[in-house]
């Protein structure tokens, strides 16, 4: 395999993905945010640690802009950081993974992983706004959303294995995943905190990154399968024999 | 009599350096988006950094809508 030009393309497209969800963000999501920042404000208002100023108002819009760049900034590492992984497995996968054209295995390996390490993890521990978190629970938190997402990647990764040695049929992967998953979907604890902000908010804004995050994987897919199909970084003339 | 062929060899195994460099890409990538509180700049700012937390500040909106935990 050609290493520099695999690396190349995994962070190639795990960038462009991530300035993708970085730019629908700022359409989707940055106004449900704008909103739950806005109460967060209401509630230092209310304390008396803030005051309602022109020029509290003037800081925070400078503020709020710069750190919707930083999200756009962040959608890239974030971007690289993911394709990083998906590269990794997509390497080591290829040549069990279903379909002849490396796009349909890049995409069938996006909607697994999105699966595993983001979805069913999302439906556990679902993405909050700001306001919601309590700062006092933030390693707690942290720790359990991990905890899942590994639970759950290397449960997938184990079962797959478990099937090929035991020459199953694909299916029983899905149905041992689904029990396994299950099991420690009940057995974790859930998130601590208590929701005190409207839940209208905090669905639109769930909604609002299921779908952006989403698109992240399906366009890391596709630019993913779209490079090496096109560069073919795993074909490389090694030897002649005389 | 000697008969010489060529035969092409695909290879298929991927490098062991690729796989390393991208695990380090992806863990440093992901403590910088979902977990640093001042740690890294702490390295060079000492305590200031935990609390001014830059990064955390930076990539504050992508946190949330990524689903890590923040406040």
């Amino acid at each position: 395999m050609k290493t520099f030009l695999f690396i190349l393309i995994v962070i190639a497209s795990g960038a462009t993905a991530g300035f993708i969800l970085g730019g629908l963000n700022l359409i989707f999501v940055e106004p449900s945010l704008d909103q739950a920042i806005g109460i967060e404000n209401q509630h230092m208002f209310a304390s008396g640690i803030e005051k309602d100023t022109p020029e509290f108002r003037a800081q925070y819009n400078d503020y709020r802009t710069w750190q919707k760049s930083g999200q756009v900034f962040a959608g890239g590492i974030f971007g690289i950081s993911i394709g990083s992984l998906f590269g990794i497995v997509f390497a080591l996968s290829r040549n069990s993974l279903p379909g002849k054209i490396d796009i349909k295995k890049s995409l069938i390996l996006a909607g697994i992983m999105w699966a595993c390490i983001y979805f069913i993890p999302f439906l556990k521990y679902p993405a909050n706004p700001p306001t919601v978190g309590d700062p006092e629970t933030v390693v707690l938190r942290g720790i359990l959303y991990l905890t899942f997402i590994t639970i759950s990647g290397f449960g997938a990764v184990g079962f797959y294995k478990l099937s090929k040695k035991l020459k199953t049929r694909k299916f029983i992967v899905v149905v041992g995943y689904a029990a396994f998953i299950g099991i420690a979907f009940v057995a974790m604890p859930g998130n601590p905190d208590k929701i005190t902000t409207p839940m209208d908010l905090v669905n639109h804004f769930r909604i609002m990154s299921v779908f952006t995050v989403s698109l992240y994987w399906l366009s890391l897919g596709l630019i993913f399968g779209s490079l090496w199909n096109h560069y073919k970084p795993h074909k490389e003339i090694t030897s002649s024999f005389n | 009599m000697s008969e010489s062929k060529q035969v092409n060899v695909s290879k298929t195994s991927v490098p062991v350096i690729a796989i390393v460099a991208l695990a380090i890409i992806f863990a440093g990538g992901l403590f910088v988006v979902g977990f640093d509180q001042g740690h890294i700049f702490s390295l060079v700012y000492g305590e200031k950094a935990f609390q001014d937390l830059y990064i955390h500040e930076l990539t504050h909106d992508m946190r949330h809508i990524a689903g890590f935990p923040c406040h």
